[in-house]
Parts: C-alpha cells; sequence; structure tokens
C-alpha cells in the first residue's frame, strides 16, 4: 500500500470516528428532549444548587464584599469569585458523570451489545457523550453565566476571555481523561457510581471553587496540584475577574499540557485493559 | 483444522468463572465452517452456549482458545474488519433507542458504520419499504408492536449491506404473523435472493428444519451432530416415533422399562402432556405404552410419525430443546 493510499485511508477511518462521534451527540439530544421535564431540571438546578454557596458567603462576610478575601486573591467580589469557581462543576459532570455513565445507560437501555458490533473503536462512544456533555454543560453554564452576572451586575473583563477559553480547552481535555478512566472502569466494577461519588466529591473539595488554594491544607493543596479543574480555575479568575495568580502563567500551560498528556494517557490505557477484561470475563451483559 | 470458508470456527473454548465452584463451561472446544451463501443452524436449548459463541464471532467476548476467522479476517487481530463485515441480530427488541423513531435509530447506526451520507436516505427509504415500515417513520419505536421493533431491527442489522449475518433467536416472543415474516425474509430474500451466508440460532425446531442448509446440534457447549436436517434425521436408529397426547402426569421413568422404546421425550403445551418415544415397531409396544399412560393420564390422541430434529435431539443428548 502507497503512503498516499494509507494517508487516505487514516483520514477515511478519522473522517468515520468523527461522524460516529457526532451521531452519538446527536443521537443523546434527541434522546434527551423527549425527557422534557427532566431537561428543563437541569438548566434550573445549577441556580438552585448556586444559591447556598452566595448565602454562607453572605452570612460569614456580612456582605458581598470581602478585604480579606480581596487579601488573598485580589478580589473582593465573593459573588463573582464563588460564581466564576462554581461554573466548573459542570464540567466536572461531564467527566464523572456524563462519560463515565455512558456505557452503562447503554447497558440499560439494552443497546450496548448492539453498538459494541459497529466496526468503532469503544471510546468513540465515550468520546461522543464527551462531546454531548460539554456542548450541554456549556449551554447551561453560559445561560448561568450571563443571567448571574447580569443579575448582580458582575463585570468580567473580556478582552480576557480567548485565552480563558484556551485554559478551559486545556482543561477539558485532562478531564476527559479521567472520564474516559470511569468508563472504563464501568465495564468491570457493578458498582461504578461509588468511583464517580468518590471523584468528584474529592475534586470539588481541593478544587478552589468557592475558596483560594491558600486556605487548603498542605497535603491537599499539593493534591489539587494533579489536578486539571485547579489550574483551569486559577487561570479563568484571573482573565475575566483580575485575580492574583497564585502560580505563573506559563507554568499553569505547562502543568496543565502535562496533566492532559498523562491523564488522557492513562484514561485510554485504562479503557482498553478494562475493555478486554470486559470482553474476556464476559461482564458486559452480566449486570 | 476446518476449511476455508466464510466464517471459520477452530476449536474454541470460553469459560466463565474458570476455577470457581460455579465454572461454566458454556462453549466447549467447537469446529465449524460456514460456506459462502449458506444458511447454517445451531439449534440448542436454552444454555446450550449458542449466544456465547456468537458473541465470540462477533468480536464481543474473547475466547480463551481457539480460532476464529470471519470473511478471511481474524476475530483477534482484525475486529474492526470482522465487524464491518457482519449484521449481527441479537438482543431482541431491545436493540433498538425506543425514544427514537425508526428513521433515526436508522441513521445513527448509518453513521456507526460509515455508510456514506449520499446513500444513507435511500437506504432507509429501501429498508423500511422492505420491512413494510413506510407508514411508522416517525412513530418513536417505544409505540411500535413487537414484530414491528424485530423488521425494524433486521433493517438496522443491513443498513451497512454486510455479507454476512449472525441471527440469534430471530423470533423469540414474536407472534405467529411476525414468526413467519421473519422466516421467510431470512430465507427467501436475504439468503436466498441477497446471497448473504447465514449464522441463526434457535431453539425452535421448525424454524431450524425449515430455514436452514445445515444444522449443528449444541449442547452444553458442544456440538453434538453437523449434517443436513435431512440426514441428521435419517441417522435415527428407530424410523417411527409414537406420540400420545394426554392431560395427566408423565414421569419419562414410567416407560423406561419398555423394550424397542428409546429417546422418550415428554413435553408440555396447551395445556396437554406429550409423550414422544422412537420405536421401529410401534405396533408392539403400543399396548403396554397406553396401559401405563393410563395410569396417570388421559388419552386424547395416539399417533405415529417419522421422527423430527427434536427427537434426533433427544436421542443424541438425553436433552430436549425445551430444557434449559
Amino acid at each position: 500500500m502507497s503512503f498516499n493510499q494509507s494517508r487516505q485511508g487514516l483520514i477515511h477511518t478519522l473522517l468515520h470516528y468523527l461522524r460516529a462521534i457526532n451521531a452519538e451527540n446527536i443521537k443523546e439530544w434527541k434522546i434527551e428532549f423527549t425527557y422534557k421535564p427532566d431537561f428543563v431540571r437541569q438548566f434550573i438546578e445549577p441556580f438552585v444548587y448556586l444559591f447556598p454557596y452566595f448565602l454562607y458567603g453572605f452570612a460569614l462576610l456580612g456582605g458581598r464584599y470581602s478585604e480579606h478575601l480581596r487579601s488573598i486573591t485580589g478580589i473582593s467580589d465573593m459573588v463573582a469569585y464563588t460564581f466564576i469557581g462554581y461554573l466548573f462543576i459542570g464540567f466536572l459532570n461531564t467527566a464523572c458523570w456524563a462519560m463515565g455513565f455512558s456505557l452503562r445507560k447503554e447497558q440499560w437501555f439494552g443497546t450496548l451489545e448492539t453498538i459494541f458490533v459497529a466496526p468503532v473503536p469503544r471510546w468513540v462512544y465515550v468520546a461522543g457523550m464527551a462531546l454531548h456533555s460539554t456542548c450541554h454543560q456549556g449551554l447551561i453554564m453560559l445561560i448561568q453565566a450571563v443571567a448571574i452576572a447580569t443579575f448582580f451586575a458582575i463585570v468580567l473583563h473580556m478582552s480576557g476571555i480567548f485565552i480563558a477559553l484556551l485554559i478551559v480547552l486545556l482543561m477539558l481535555l485532562g478531564l476527559y481523561g479521567l472520564g474516559i478512566i470511569v468508563a472504563g472502569l464501568t465495564i468491570a466494577l457493578k458498582q461504578w457510581w461509588v468511583v464517580s461519588e468518590a471523584l468528584s466529591t474529592l475534586i470539588v473539595v481541593v478544587t478552589p471553587i468557592a475558596y483560594p488554594l491558600a486556605v487548603l491544607p498542605f497535603v491537599l493543596r499539593k493534591l489539587s496540584m494533579f489536578l486539571p479543574t485547579t489550574y483551569g480555575i486559577i487561570g479563568v479568575r484571573h482573565f475575566l475577574l483580575g485575580e492574583e495568580l497564585a502560580i505563573a502563567l506559563p507554568t499553569i500551560f505547562l502543568r496543565l499540557s502535562l496533566i492532559l498528556v498523562v491523564w488522557l494517557t492513562f484514561g485510554m490505557i485504562v479503557f482498553l485493559v478494562m475493555d478486554r477484561y470486559g470482553r474476556k470475563r464476559g461482564s458486559l451483559s452480566i449486570y | 483444522m476446518v476449511g476455508s470458508g466464510e466464517i471459520v470456527v477452530d476449536g474454541i473454548h470460553k469459560v466463565f468463572k474458570k476455577g470457581k465452584p460455579d465454572e461454566v463451561r458454556a462453549v466447549d472446544g467447537i469446529s465449524f465452517t460456514i460456506n459462502k451463501g449458506e444458511l447454517f443452524g445451531l439449534l440448542g436449548p436454552n444454555g446450550a452456549g449458542k449466544t456465547t459463541l456468537i458473541k465470540c464471532i462477533s468480536t464481543l467476548l474473547i475466547p480463551d482458545s481457539g480460532s476464529v476467522k470471519v470473511g478471511g479476517y481474524d476475530i483477534y487481530r482484525e475486529p474492526l474488519d470482522v465487524r464491518r463485515h457482519i449484521g449481527v441480530l441479537t438482543g431482541g427488541e431491545r436493540s433498538l433507542y425506543w425514544k427514537l423513531n425508526p428513521v433515526e435509530n436508522l441513521r445513527y447506526f448509518a453513521a456507526l458504520y460509515g455508510v456514506p451520507r449520499k446513500i444513507t436516505k435511500e437506504r432507509i427509504e429501501y429498508l423500511l419499504d422492505l420491512m413494510g415500515l413506510t407508514d411508522k417513520t416517525r412513530v418513536r419505536v417505544e409505540k411500535l408492536s413487537s414484530g414491528m421493533k424485530q423488521k425494524l431491527s433486521l433493517a438496522r442489522v443491513l443498513i451497512h449491506d454486510p455479507p454476512i449475518l449472525l441471527v440469534d433467536e430471530p423470533t423469540l416472543g414474536l407472534d405467529p404473523y411476525f414468526a413467519r415474516f421473519i422466516r421467510d425474509f431470512v430465507k427467501n430474500e436475504l439468503n436466498r435472493k441477497l446471497n448473504k451466508t447465514i449464522l441463526l440460532t434457535t431453539h425452535y425446531m421448525d424454524e431450524a428444519d425449515d430455514l436452514c442448509e445445515r444444522i449443528a446440534f449444541m449442547n452444553r457447549g458442544k456440538i453434538e451432530a453437523l449434517d443436513t436436517p435431512e440426514r441428521l434425521k435419517q441417522s435415527m436408529p428407530q424410523k417411527q416415533v409414537l406420540e400420545i397426547k394426554c392431560q395427566g402426569t408423565l414421569e419419562r421413568e414410567m416407560f423406561s422399562s419398555i423394550e424397542g422404546a428409546a429417546s422418550i421425550n415428554i413435553s408440555h403445551g396447551d395445556g396437554f402432556a406429550y409423550l414422544r418415544l422412537n420405536t421401529d415397531n410401534p405396533e408392539i409396544i403400543l399396548g403396554n405404552i397406553i396401559e401405563l399412560v393410563r395410569e396417570n393420564a388421559k388419552i386424547y390422541s395416539v399417533r405415529v410419525t417419522v421422527p423430527t430434529l427434536e427427537d434426533v435431539f433427544v436421542h443424541l443428548t438425553g436433552a430436549s430443546l425445551k430444557d434449559g
């Protein structure tokens, strides 16, 4: 086979996989639209869950602004600080729940074996779910951001939006690595949600969502350095709100890039090993 | 060693829960070859290992040992090529997305199989027309009957026009009308007209007898016999079968002492018990048999007939196809 033929074959294969990923995304949208009350709930719930964060803040600070917060972050507005951090929980849901849940959901539908005999690698379905959930969560977060920023008159530095989005993109790729690990574990573990629950809880605690890294105990602060969400939130807060950087910008980019390579590679290895394990053991059809 | 063919299975084993007390030898050293354009049946009771075998051939499971080639591709080294060349009908009506309509389902699977966009639309129209579902294109699958869902599943399997089909229990749970449609479609359209190579599993003896050119009897993970339906039936040592339809309680042991009676099989259906036993001399043993049956049951009819595949299966394995 000539170089040109093999290149054309590769391009053809990639286009096939991309189409399959998009088909998965479209299918999920269509299925979600059929559960209308649940679809609406997903857009309302993030507002409801954000509210207690604000109430805690108001109760502790005696108002919206805090000199202490300014002294450790450079931002005095508790509402702006918290809401930017909170938006990232949506991305965490994409990794731990949507991607992790993707194969198990097909199993519940009864369609897992049907799609697994299609000529695409199995990670394609997880990638399709990642695309869908990123679009879905992105839409929810956009609506949330516009509504909260308008209601509380939060001024975002729009000049930093593109670099903030670049940081989010890198962070997301790292999170996808986490998501594909969870998806792989669901093949082998009966009570897979324990992994999702533990991971998402741990990440929410050690990621600076509603508080700066400085307040975390030493061990947790070190642990947070291995998570893409830490750098994502710090970077985005810096560029959109002007938070003082606890970590230098080049270091953020370097570590995010390293994390995404390590997590994605490790994620794919775990997924492929688990897929093989599932096919050897026959665990796909057990639960 | 097995020769060349469209599906070549050579000495495969699949054991679940290996080394544990509840170890299951689902497939135990099976070999066979299916030729291009052949309609090959795997007949056996529930739990015989038919579905596990189909899953191995379709790359859903990795066998413990042995080799399988499908369309010339190796299931271990070339699983994507294998999947490109097969259509797998398994999982019954749950193999579709119930919240989507038939067109949305088929469009999704066309994308998974890489069917070119420009022919996807006409392919879907063709298949829905072939299945008589053109008036249901916008109806959610959950609102279709079981038979219609199975027809749509068949359309799904054919969306990429595969040369090889693996069809697992295609008529299970369907009413007679749809079961007949599926059988006719598999035999006449897919096999005869489109020359597809088909591996069909079933535990319905009539289905296998009617459809398949060759049949492999599967029981406890092994192939007990493999031949054409006619030759399998001719292989029976006794050439006649005595069948008694009755109501009451019958046990196989009641008839074991009767000389000249073999492969005793008792089945139940429609509120009746059916006693079938193979013999060369029905007129000689009939009196004794009737006497024994009358002790526990009321007789409705007695007939002498020729052996069926069910009788062959009972003769070979001592188990009924309805067991399991």
